[in-house]
């Protein structure tokens, strides 16, 4: 967006020039920017006069100075201003891009901003920052970025949307994601597939080295003109366009290679044999204690089977590989002074850690602006994308965390001393699951195998496959017509048509398809939108007076619809595709939907001489879904940049201290994303009986919900000093959510479906700091070294919900329940029973009862329920019933990181540069599930951690006494406060060292720039959080689950080298 | 390009931009109506919406969360006749090893929610019948309800209250203390009986486990006086041989009071009732409305699809309305081989029905629905024996069964016995008839000798006791892997048996019954535990 302040300051200082009194010498010289492009249209000026010009398409500049300058100022919107002395010769100069500059222009809905004149919370991310990452979508590259955005990757699968909290969780049970606004057209976000194995975000669709930049929305200022969508904030995002100037065509490719990191050390087959039959013969104890009878459960678990066969299998070795990855991207663009263009196509194909979890892309995309009279410009973008991500069933999307077939779960549950295949080489199966090996079922009284019911994931690896195919199309059409001068009245028309091909096959030999005889899964979802936008704009400068004034009016209309059927026992095995031949049909994953929003905004801004600053926008929409279909919304702000005033200025510290304002904002929002298009509606929906069809109760009028509705204050100074090469702010945000909706719970003896009614009755609240710095350090000529970073503290607390005993259950794939909102605590804290340890006496867990009672587990060890109380001593007392959750369990909250940023070093020595960039996040707990499956007394195999275990001879163990089939003391059965950890982490996300060639060394290539480079992500990680990743989230983007660690995959690292080049 | 045209196109595109753009605001757009969903008001303008809205009640407590499956499934697992092979709590492990907690979500919560779901759909039914009454009326010139469509109204209203009935009779099997305990006075179920639609009204105490049973008999009461005798036409798609199984008659709601009474202990109406199905002799076969009767082949019985005049009410399947995935009968119980799950296979241990000396190895229900699948493991030949009642694979369309002719008939002897305290002659004859339908005598051929008789001989019977005991053995054998045998345990208070490591729970442990899940227990404040 700032090449559109190009033309204006051109044409000013062109006709300045026009004035010059031609009585000097003439100087002339050549600007090119750091990465040796030539620079159009910069401002050169004789110190110390109004003489200047700027530099043409070639970069060239000729100007006339008097006889006494001695000094030249280049400065262009988005470099840092340069001066040079007038010598004898050329002055040529390489102007250096900056990042953060105070004069940028901000992207703003709708219009932009200078950053000097705005006065509400913006963060600004450029496209280079997130370019040439081995990310699918973009969103996946901005953690640490900005401050108050929060970015979580729930796991390793690629193209799983990551989950993105601005200034906290601002919804319970609707989404709390931002709005994602590409060029100006609201679009989708959120996993879009409807196979729960593979994840498809549609910002995959666009290619990240098609971005300018990325502005971030976060205060009700700035997102108040987005009205109803934007209690989450709001993301917009500008793609390139074209330059005025000569064609130019880049080149940008990396290759690189994903591998699994932080694996869990699993027990390898003889110490699974041992520890198993050690937990038969404490079980046999048991029983002979508990009954007087001696216990019969054979020691079934052995190293070979009869024949001989004997496996050490390390399950990982078949689920995880080291993928390698690659993306090209080739653009070209160009300009003239009436037209300018930049097309692109990209293309990536990216394997991930996981086997069969690959992603690719082919993305075409065209912008074009024309001048098509004087004051009429014509503009369009266009993109096109076709992505396809395919995945195994990792377990760690779609509700899948305790599936039989979730490759997260599976090398940690399978027995090592099972082998994938039988010695003949064919897969061994018993029924779906995998075959039970040398192993003995010690509870048969028939000596029957244990079979694991678990499925051999080398079967689905070989056969299985889930896909998500999408095709996009976004684009927009405009014109802009200047009436008179300073009033734009500017129309927009844009689609945004998304559709998706997603497809699921299981094979009939083992694993989900067995029992349906294989089968095969075909959705097809069409996402159509479009959105019609006309904005008047007008600006005027009366003196020191300057405003500006919009007025707007938007339309969108969306529609999603999925068809799709299920087929299953295939004819022959042959078929592989839906295609195929099946026995039977069944419709699957039909769904409509519609919503339509009419909107009215406006904005005013006023500043007196850049010193006062003032903004206030109203928002007035109307949303399908609701009975009563007007909201009205707005913001206010107000700044004051003190460093403009005379007193400042002429201080003695205006040098040292050379910026400050202060600034402050107020305002609401809305939230409406995630509710159901019919939510007012009272409504029959039908189904079958048998092969009768039938109708049923599915909703009633809901004529009273209606948006929730985020209060926000914001209070910010921003500061500069030694001539802003120590820039930053410090920003106080209060956001005040009401009216949540929450699906209120129902008892369920009422037959409520779903056991709910939404209604806006919650109310919550965000608070906390941001804090931004800045330095350049080093601004030699051969050596800069720059250093940013930022914080945003978090303290969220659930105020009010439907009354104050209600207690929300977030359950983690419907069946484990971790978390709980509650009033007066941070939101989906965790409930669990606290843990006293392992009794030294006899190896039993002790839990604490509410009362403050120490119980203790021995599984099948008394006649009772197994728990008795323990007295003061340590012995044994009576017999009781077990604790529960519910009764007994105790707070760990919250969940959300309460603190989070991100930590930036750029160096640049010579053609070098190297970027560190950390990203950390912390004070928040995680429910660690996936340990407690780890210690699990079923026949699933443990971690190595496990061998310090409660013995007669290790009494002071770090896990209980193991007995076969215990699943309560380890935690499967009751949450307790053993899984709960802290989740503070700094990871070395991006290490990234370059190597710019000397444009001399180019020049004979008829090269202008090329830049080879190595990055890592994630190269190292600092944490005490024992599972595989603190940065971890089952449930996705879920409210009321977050912070749940259950059979996840965690992050690759990733090793890539790169090449852009420039002819 | 002169400056008056600029002007012109600027006036143009000015007029058409505030035209178009800045005042428009389409209001059918602002309303927009989904197309797969129908707009409650129109819920009952036409018959055959009505219909299909009965049809949506029997779907609703067919769902395979509840009578669609793992209701039948856990009233089995519960007690000592299958061993669990999988150790997968999704599949019913807690119920089986009796290690259930409040919040245990696939058992003891869904099958709440299921009952209570479908419950409330038939209130919320009963309460659109009566506001809708006055366009049924045969007066109203206007309707498109035909001339007598009000005596249907009442016939559907009728199967709408026998479903509650099911509901409620079925939750308080598991929830609540046998009516034994206390003659009812132990807490029962939150009664609900008016349509829920919106918020509140989430508190409501259980009335006593007598009060739900009073409930239950005024429902099937009403159900009997004013449900059809019999199915005669098609309707919604529905063959008649499939309406007289799938959809409630009077014999129906006579079957199921016989087995309610059966279940309370007050014998006597259970003989009331069964006579009116049962004939005092063979053949048995009822006289008046839908020909039940004992079918002579077990195995015709349970062969798709499971329409034979035995079965008095099952739910249907289809491959477009399939039970779900880890809900479906034949998935539990049908080994991997012939295309089940394998998930329980039949306990081959001393207590297990599969040892039981009164199970003969040529009974038909032996050598018909079990089915041994060999393994060789490692060089190890094992055999394990799974129930294989019902038959068919994915994608599992075998009808889930509520209740059969035969189970009258037991009861009927049951009660007979307990009520005259002897042996009595025509419940032993009943006994004999179920019995010897899967026990014929075999002839001796060839060198193969005879297989005498098992027909029960009232000397057989040291004591009342033992004849009673005859017949529970018989209902075990006979309905294995068909829900009944949790009730046979409840009613009479009779232990829950040990097997495996499993130890046997006597009736007075507190996981006798089911708990009460946690999310009733949270939402509704009047609730207490069991």
């Amino acid at each position: 967006m700032r090449k559109l302040l190009l033309p204006l300051s051109a044409v000013v200082l062109v006709m300045g020039a026009r004035d010059l009194h031609a009585q000097s010498r003439s100087i002339s010289g050549r600007v090119v920017g750091s990465d040796g492009a030539k620079l159009p249209g910069v401002t050169v000026l004789v110190k110390g006069t109004s003489l200047g010009t700027a530099t043409d398409v070639e970069g060239r500049y000729t100007l006339p100075a008097p006889a006494g300058a001695t000094t030249l100022v280049f400065s262009f919107v988005g470099y840092t201003s340069q001066e040079a002395r007038i010598g004898d010769g050329p002055v040529n100069i390489t102007l250096e891009a900056s990042t953060t500059s105070l004069d940028e222009a901000v992207v703003v809905g709708y219009g932009t901003q200078s950053r000097r004149d705005l006065t509400g919370s913006v963060a600004t991310i450029t496209g280079k920052e997130i370019s040439n990452t081995p990310v699918q979508s973009f969103d996946q590259a901005l953690q640490g970025r900005a401050s108050g955005v929060s970015i979580t990757t729930p796991n390793g699968v690629l193209n799983n949307p990551p989950v993105i909290r601005i200034r906290g969780a601002n919804s319970i049970a609707l989404s709390s994601s931002p709005l994602f606004v590409i060029d100006g057209i609201p679009t989708y976000s959120g996993n879009n597939s409807a196979v729960g194995s593979v994840p498809n975000n549609p910002l995959a669709n666009i290619a990240p080295e098609d971005i300018e930049n990325i502005e971030v929305l976060k205060d009700a200022s700035a997102t108040a003109i987005y009205g109803s969508r934007a209690n989450g904030g709001v993301i917009l995002v500008t793609t390139r366009r074209g330059k005025k100037g000569q064609a130019r065509l880049s080149y940008d490719t990396w290759v690189g290679i994903s591998k699994p990191i932080r694996l869990f050390d699993m027990l390898n087959a003889p110490e699974y044999v041992n520890i198993k039959n050690e937990a038969v013969r404490n079980l046999n104890a048991n029983r002979l204690a508990a009954t007087g009878t001696v216990g019969t459960n054979a020691q079934g678990f052995n190293l070979a089977d009869a024949a001989g066969n004997a496996y050490d299998t390390r399950w990982y070795d078949y689920i995880y590989r080291t993928g390698v990855s690659q993306s090209h991207n080739l653009n070209f663009s160009g300009g003239t002074d009436k037209t300018t263009y930049l097309t692109s196509v990209g293309y990536t194909k990216q394997k991930g850690m996981l086997v069969r979890n690959d992603f690719r892309r082919f993305s075409v995309r065209a912008n074009v602006e024309h001048k098509l009279f004087d004051r009429l410009t014509v503009g369009a973008r266009v993109n096109y994308a076709n992505s396809l991500n395919s995945s195994p069933n990792s377990g760690s999307v779609g509700d899948g965390a305790f599936g039989t077939a979730g490759l997260g779960r599976l090398p940690l549950v399978l027995p090592p001393n099972i082998s994938p295949y039988n010695p003949d080489g064919t897969y061994n199966t018993n029924g779906a699951g995998l075959g039970a090996g040398p192993n003995i079922n010690p509870t048969s009284t028939t000596g029957a195998a244990l079979l694991p019911g678990y499925y051999n994931p080398v079967v689905d690896l070989d056969n299985n496959y889930f896909t998500s195919e999408s095709n996009s199309l976004q684009g927009a059409l405009y014109a802009d017509l200047e009436v008179i001068k300073g009033l734009h009245l500017r129309t927009q028309y844009g689609i945004d048509n998304l559709n998706f091909e997603d497809k699921a096959y299981y094979t009939s030999l083992a694993g989900d398809g067995f029992s349906l005889g294989g089968q095969a899964i075909d959705y097809f979802r069409t996402n159509k939108r479009w959105n019609w936008q006309n904005t008047a704009q007008y600006d005027r400068s009366f003196g020191e007076h300057n405003l500006s004034l919009l007025a707007g009016n938007e339309q969108q209309y969306t529609e999603v619809q999925r068809w799709g059927a299920n087929r299953t026992g295939v004819a022959d095995p042959f078929f592989t595709t839906y295609q195929g031949n099946y026995l039977n049909i069944a419709a699957a994953g039909n769904s409509q939907g519609a919503s339509y929003l009419a909107s009215f905004f406006g904005r005013f801004t006023y500043n007196y001489a850049h010193k006062y600053l003032f903004t206030a926008t109203g928002r007035r929409d109307g949303y399908s879904a609701w009975a009563q279909k007007f909201g009205n919304f707005y913001g206010l702000s107000a700044g004051y940049i003190v460093s403009e005033e005379g007193f400042w200025k002429n201080a003695g510290f205006a040098k040292a201290f050379d910026y400050l304002k202060v600034s402050g904002s107020f305002g609401t929002t809305g939230n409406n994303q995630g509710i159901y298009d019919f939510v007012s509606l009272p409504l029959y929906g039908s189904f079958l009986y048998g092969n009768s069809g039938t109708f049923y109760y599915t909703q009633g009028a809901n004529q009273n919900i209606t948006w929730e509705k985020s209060k926000k204050t914001d209070a910010s100074i921003a500061f500069g000093f030694l001539d802003s090469r120590l820039t930053g702010d410090v920003t106080y945000y209060h956001n005040l959510v009401d009216g949540l909706i929450l699906d209120v719970p129902q008892a369920p003896s009422r037959g409520i479906p779903g056991n709910s009614i939404p209604a806006n009755v919650g109310s919550m609240r965000n608070r906390g700091f941001e804090f931004n710095l800045r330095y350049n350090v080093l601004q030699d000529k051969a050596f800069t070294w720059t250093v940013s970073g930022n914080l945003t503290t978090l303290n969220n607390e659930v105020l009010a919900l439907l009354d104050d005993t209600q207690r929300i259950a977030g359950a983690t794939s419907g069946l484990e329940t971790a978390n709980y909102t509650t009033v007066g605590r941070s939101i989906g804290s965790i409930l669990a029973v606290p843990n006293a340890g392992v009794n030294p006496a006899n190896g039993q867990r002790m839990l604490v009862r509410a009362d403050g009672t120490r119980v203790q587990y021995n599984h099948l060890g008394t006649s009772g329920t197994g728990w008795t109380i323990v007295n003061a001593d340590g012995s044994t007392g009576a017999n009781t019933t077990s604790p529960t959750q519910l009764a007994d369990g105790v707070y760990y909250g919250p969940v959300l990181p309460t603190w989070y940023g991100g930590f930036d070093n750029n160096f640049r020595y010579k053609g070098f540069d190297l970027g560190v960039f950390i990203q950390f996040s912390g004070g928040n707990y995680i429910y660690n599930g996936t340990k407690s499956g780890l210690h699990d007394q079923r026949f699933w195999n443990n971690s190595t951690d496990i061998l310090n275990r409660w013995t007669e001879d290790n009494k002071n163990a770090e896990w209980p006494r193991v007995v076969f089939n215990d699943n309560v003391s380890n935690g499967s059965t009751i949450i307790m406060s053993q899984n709960v950890e802290k989740g503070d982490f700094a990871r070395l996300r991006n290490v990234a060292l370059g190597y710019t060639i000397p444009s001399k060394a180019l020049s004979k290539l008829k090269l202008s720039s090329v830049r080879v480079y190595v990055q890592a992500q994630n190269l190292a990680l600092v944490t005490k959080y024992s599972g595989i990743d603190p940065e971890i989230s089952v449930n996705g983007g879920s409210n009321l689950a977050p912070g749940v660690d259950r059979n996840s995959v965690g992050q690759a690292r990733t090793y890539t080298a790169g090449l852009n080049v420039s002819f | 390009m002169t400056y008056s045209f600029r002007k012109r196109v600027a006036a143009m595109a000015c007029t058409a931009l505030l035209g178009l753009g800045t005042f428009s605001c389409q209001n059918d757009l602002l309303n927009v109506k989904p197309v797969t969903l129908l707009d409650a008001n129109l819920a009952f303008d036409t018959p055959s919406r009505v219909l299909a809205q009965v049809n949506g009640l029997y779907s609703y407590v067919k769902v395979g969360g509840f009578l669609g499956g793992r209701y039948q499934i856990y009233g089995d697992i519960r007690a000592n006749d299958f061993i669990n092979r999988t150790s997968n709590s999704v599949t019913g492990l807690a119920v089986w090893n009796h290690t259930l907690a409040e919040t245990s979500a696939n058992d003891v919560v869904s099958v709440w929610g299921n009952a209570y779901a479908a419950i409330n759909q038939v209130n919320i039914f009963l309460a659109g019948l009566d506001a809708n009454a006055d366009k049924f009326k045969t007066s109203t010139f206007t309707s498109v309800y035909p001339n007598g469509f009000e005596p249907t109204a009442i016939n559907y209203r009728a199967e709408a209250r026998l479903l509650r009935a099911l509901c409620y009779y079925s939750l308080l099997q598991l929830y609540a203390r046998p009516y034994i305990d206390g003659n009812g006075s132990r807490p029962g179920l939150p009664l609900r009986l008016a349509a829920e639609t919106g918020l509140g009204n989430n508190n409501l105490a259980r009335s006593t486990v007598a009060q739900v049973y009073d409930q239950i008999l005024l429902d099937l009461n009403f159900a009997e006086q004013n449900l059809p005798l019999r199915y005669s036409a098609t309707q919604g798609g529905a063959a008649v041989s499939t309406l007289n199984v799938t959809r409630a008659h009077r014999n129906t709601a006579i079957a199921l009071k016989s087995r309610v009474y059966l279940t309370m202990g007050r014998y006597a109406d259970v003989v009331t009732e069964a006579n009116k199905l049962v004939p005092t002799a063979a053949p048995y076969v009822t006289t008046a409305g839908v020909a039940n009767g004992l079918n002579s082949s077990i195995t015709a019985v349970f062969t798709a699809p499971q329409e034979t005049s035995e079965s008095i009410l099952a739910f249907p399947f289809s491959a477009q309305d399939p039970p779900g995935t880890q809900n479906q009968l034949a998935f539990y119980y049908l080994p991997a081989s012939l295309g089940g799950g394998g998930e329980y296979g039949l306990n081959t241990a001393t207590g297990g029905i599969y040892a039981s000396t009164a199970f003969l190895s040529t009974d038909v229900r032996r050598t018909s629905f079990i089915a041994p699948v060999t393994t060789v493991t490692n060089g190890v030949s094992r055999t394990e024996y799974f129930l294989s009642k019902y038959p068919t694979g994915s994608p599992f369309t075998d009808k889930a069964p509520v209740i059969r002719y035969s189970e009258v008939m037991l009861s009927l002897a049951e009660a007979l016995a307990r009520n005259t305290n002897t042996v009595d002659s025509r419940a032993l004859a009943l006994l004999n008839a179920v019995r010897m339908r899967s026990n014929p005598a075999i002839a001796a051929s060839g060198t193969t000798p005879a297989i005498p008789s098992p027909m029960f001989v009232a000397t057989d019977f040291a004591s009342v006791n033992a004849f009673i005991d005859a017949i529970l053995l018989e209902r075990r054998i006979e309905f294995l892997g068909e829900g009944i045998r949790n009730i046979d345990l409840m009613r009479l208070t009779a232990t829950i048996p040990a097997k495996g490591t499993v130890s046997a729970i006597p009736s007075t442990a507190a996981n006798y019954v089911w708990p009460i899940p946690s999310t009733e227990l949270s939402t509704n404040n009047a609730m207490t535990r069991n």
